[in-house]
């Protein structure tokens, strides 16, 4: 426990600079030289810094949305193997402890967002309900393929290395992956769902749900954003990288991250957002790749 | 027994004491609160004991007549006993201050609301079919009364219709249920219907699933209830959405325990229709503009996921996999419980805004966290509850139940995917219900007031605000203390089960696990909080909300209830429909233009277009044999005994 504590503390520690990959991506395939490595530490180092300013507003429950939303991530990692690695918790179900744990904190951030009663911040928090809904049916149904192919009810049966069952076949776990990267990108608001770096308040999403959060509420904010990128990101690598046991199970898990971090920069700069009507379709096509990835499963087990 | 009689006659005194206060209205309602909490009390220890011991009370009494009434309270009986001893004197706590103007005339409010609680407690005790029909037409009546208690409104009376028709279509199909079964058994006691053969069993289960259903408000039979509740008083509507509509599911649990269908078909029946109900319920309620109506829709959902956790332990049991079984019967059976809490908590939390703000429109309010934050934050550990997240009850039904349908790996494929459609169908319920409530807690209570009476809103009377807190903390309560509900909960399922299931090992770690992580998380974000106050620099600064440059905003300019709720709506639209009547904008001088939106629930627009005006035109034709001649109707009636003799004779 104290060793996956170890390796939890370092991932999350270096999850500002993980972000910074697709940054430096993005900035790379458009001939710019991109920001320094060190922003991220540097931004949340400010903001920590600073006062906050409330809106007149507001209530209590816009001053517990960030820390109910990072309190959610931070466990939800808890129960999250790394590299293969067991997770500090673990217990028979907790895989619906989690998801729903996440649930709770886009709860808070969504009230929080309608606590403002800005008109912008509400077409912000009523996308992110609706988005939100429609993933949510995707990660179970991952989640019950997962059920299928390694037994169990937790995140530590399915994703640590050594584990029982048969395991999921290729043509299904290419599915699961790219049903879950598209999951990530829906979750962690990036483009085609969501666009980070847009200037228009009616065309963002989570961006504008977070308009009135200054100080050291906006730095829980932020750093809750990347350790939600790294729980999705880590979720893919455990699922797509056939950890042994070892030490170079670390460098696969590196490597892994830098793809995965490195596409989503890839995907930002190739492809424009989705008209908003658009993105229900693009969450239910995850949920359509998951299904067929369990009917693969199904009829071609092993 | 003694008890349990001693606990009813405590509760008919609080509905029959406050004709003697009628002078004195504060007597009149202490006198029914203390009374209905003397026999809460009474009944929560006589359920306790009945729990725990292994020969279940029984007791048979004679009524005039020679009718012969069976009573029985085993562990099922014993459990659907919790909500109703537990959520009644909550409900009448809450109660004195919320009738606090109404004069004498809460009396008879107070005797009706004791007779429901006493036919409800009657109804999961009676073991055969005398008294089960008493009680449970005494329920419906009795209901009926507390749904038409403001007469003089036409929505009142219309809603009262409704729900009257409701309650006996339904009843008649359960009284055709106990025909069926009193031909084929040839007893009146629930126990010999498991002598008849296999298919009159899984018939009889079906009638009974049909006729319970229409109690418990499964898709298509729910549509009294967004009537209904509304209409109510809002501890009746507690009670009612908290505790009587599970009498439905009393109802089929029961038959399910003495029949036992064979096969699985039952049990994907069971799970076919929780989903539909779960998953459109909440679409529905999404749509909603009127608090208690859309608080109507989620127990519509919340039967659902009952009706899932049942169907899901049935399926465990015909496909013999014990686990399964147990996780699917506790969690629906745990659900009854902590719905009848955070529901009952929620409709008093809309019985303070209506008290507050005078109206139940979403859309006319706002801000409500400031001018009653007791209420408010009551209302919102009500709406995590049920959204099932944790660290509160609704999860650790919820928990139960998806345990149960992941362990879905049946034999054959069809019995897989039924699992998977309700694990899928839980998913999204949960999904849509966190879109429904942060509209709810967005819209009701935070922001900026959108009407003049808003602005204003009392806070709620002290009583209210203590029936709230109460439950607020039991639902808390029960979410850190899982593993002890979770036992109670597998204790009350054990006579649904076909052996004796001992606590499996992985369940029991599993109920101190979640209880330790909620808690845990609990611990974690108390340690944030105080980081972050660590870590304040001066005071905080105030401000108006950023408006995008835009200096003077209203608060009509904040996104409304329906703006939220449109798209996701909208998402389901094939099933839901949005009907929108806007005036348009005609001249070039355009005067007031009006838009309008609301959602249709097609399954009421079809019992409107077809039933009922198929059942209106086939009735229309023997209308003549209403004409009011009494003469005539004392000749039918003559006609009638005599045909009879004559039948007798031969």
């Amino acid at each position: 426990m104290l060793k996956s504590t170890l390796i939890m503390l370092a991932a999350m520690a270096a999850a500002p600079v993980l972000a910074a990959i697709t940054g430096r991506v993005k900035a790379w395939l458009a001939g710019r030289r991109g920001p320094d490595w060190t922003l991220n530490y540097a931004t949340l180092a400010k903001l920590l810094r600073k006062t906050p300013v409330y809106s007149r507003s507001t209530t209590y429950v816009f001053r517990l949305g960030p820390l109910v939303g990072l309190a959610t991530i931070l466990a939800a990692l808890a129960f999250l193997p790394i590299a293969g690695r067991p997770p500090i918790f673990s217990f028979a179900g907790d895989v619906v402890f989690v998801f729903y744990l996440l649930g709770l904190g886009r709860f808070f951030v969504v009230a929080a967002a309608l606590d403002t009663a800005s008109p912008f911040e509400g077409m912000g928090a009523a996308r992110e309900a609706l988005f939100g809904t429609l993933a949510e049916a995707t990660v179970f149904m991952v989640l019950f393929l997962l059920q299928q192919t390694h037994g169990g009810m937790s995140l530590a049966t399915y994703l640590a290395a050594t584990t029982a069952g048969p395991g999921m076949n290729g043509a299904a776990l290419v599915l699961a992956v790219i049903a879950l990267f598209m999951i990530l990108l829906t979750e962690n608001s990036r483009v085609p769902v969501d666009d980070p770096t847009t200037h228009l308040e009616l065309t963002m999403i989570h961006e504008v749900m977070i308009l009135d959060h200054s100080g050291p509420d906006l730095a829980m904010i932020e750093m809750g954003g990347w350790l939600k990128l790294l729980f999705y990101a880590t979720f893919i690598a455990d699922i797509a990288c056939p950890f042994r046991g070892g030490p170079g199970d670390y460098l696969l898990y590196i490597l892994a991250l830098l793809v995965i971090y490195g596409g989503i920069g890839l995907v930002e700069s190739i492809t424009a957002r989705f008209r908003m009507s658009l993105v229900p379709k693009f969450i239910l096509t995850s949920f359509a790749l998951a299904f067929f990835a369990l009917i693969f499963t199904m009829e071609m087990p092993g | 027994m003694e008890t349990f009689f001693l606990a009813i006659s405590f509760i008919i005194a609080a509905g029959v004491l406050p004709f003697l206060f009628l002078r004195s209205s504060r007597l009149m309602r202490g006198s029914a609160v203390i009374m209905t909490a003397a026999g809460g009390l009474t009944g929560l220890l006589f359920a306790a004991r009945a729990m725990t011991t292994a020969t279940p009370p029984a007791a048979t009494f004679l009524l005039p007549g020679g009718l012969r009434v069976l009573m029985q309270v085993d562990a099922v009986s014993a459990f659907f006993l919790l909500p109703i001893f537990l959520v009644a004197p909550v409900a009448a706590l809450y109660s004195f201050h919320y009738t606090r103007a109404q004069g004498p005339r809460a009396a008879a409010g107070y005797l009706f609301f004791s007779l429901l609680t006493a036919a409800m407690a009657a109804v999961v005790c009676a073991a055969d079919i005398t008294g089960f029909i008493i009680a449970w037409e005494l329920m419906s009546i009795s209901s009926f009364f507390l749904v038409i208690h403001d007469f003089g409104k036409k929505e009142s009376r219309r809603a009262g219709y409704i729900y009257l028709l409701f309650a006996q279509a339904g009843a008649m199909v359960i009284f055709a249920t106990f025909a069926l079964a009193y031909g084929k058994s040839g007893s009146l006691d629930f126990a010999s219907f498991a002598t008849m053969p296999a298919q009159a069993r899984i018939l009889v289960f079906v009638l009974a699933f049909i006729g319970f259903g229409s109690k418990a408000g499964i898709i298509p039979l729910h549509t009294w209830l967004p009537h209904a509740h509304p209409a109510a008083e809002s501890h009746v509507s507690a009670l009612m959405s908290g505790v009587m509509i599970k009498m439905g599911i009393y109802g089929m649990v029961r038959f399910y325990a003495i029949l036992r269908p064979p096969g699985p078909g039952c049990a994907m029946l069971l799970i076919l229709t929780g989903a539909v109900t779960g998953v459109l319920g909440v679409v529905l309620a999404l749509g909603q503009h009127d608090l208690k109506r859309l608080l109507a829709y989620h127990s519509v959902e919340n039967i659902g996921i009952i009706v899932l956790g049942l169907g899901i332990g049935m399926l465990g049991a015909a496909t013999g996999h014990p686990l399964m079984a147990l996780l699917g019967f506790a969690g629906g059976l745990l659900h009854v419980l902590n719905h009848a809490l955070f529901k009952s908590l929620l409709f008093m939390g809309a019985g303070s805004v209506q008290r507050g703000a005078a109206t139940l429109n979403i859309e006319q309010l706002g801000g409500l966290m400031k001018r009653m934050p007791l209420s408010g934050t009551c209302f919102l550990a009500g709406s995590l509850a049920i959204c099932g997240l944790p660290p509160f009850n609704g999860f650790v039904s919820e928990f139960l139940v998806y345990s149960g349908g992941f362990q879905g790996v049946a034999n054959s494929e069809a019995q897989m995917f039924t699992a998977l459609a309700a694990v899928i169908s839980l998913a999204v319920i949960g999904g849509l219900a966190v879109a429904c409530f942060t509209k709810v807690v967005g819209v009701v209570f935070l922001g900026e007031p959108r009407s003049e009476k808003a602005k204003i809103a009392p806070p709620a009377g002290r009583s209210m605000q203590a029936a709230m807190v109460l439950l607020a903390v039991a639902c808390l309560g029960i979410g850190l203390g899982a593993p002890w509900f979770i036992a109670l909960a597998r204790r009350a399922a054990g006579p649904l089960l076909a052996t004796p299931t001992p606590m499996p090992a992985p369940l029991d770690t599993a109920a101190y696990a979640i209880a330790l992580a909620a808690a845990g998380f609990l611990l974690l974000l108390a340690i944030l909080a105080a980081g972050r106050g660590l870590l304040a620099h001066g005071r905080p600064a105030e401000s108006a909300t950023w408006g995008c440059g835009f200096s003077s905003p209203t608060p009509r300019m904040q996104y409304t209830g329906s703006s939220f709720a449109a798209e996701i709506v909208g998402f389901y639209r094939p099933f839901v429909i949005i009907r929108r009547d806007f005036s348009g904008i005609h001249g070039l001088f355009p005067p007031l233009s009006s838009f309008r939106s609301h959602t249709i629930d097609l399954v009421e627009l079809g019992i409107r277009r077809w039933l009922a005006r198929s059942v209106m035109a086939l009735t229309g034709k023997i209308r003549w044999l209403q004409h009011g001649h009494i003469q005539l109707y004392i000749a039918y009636i003559f006609f009638a005994m005599l045909g009879l003799l004559l039948w007798l004779m031969v």
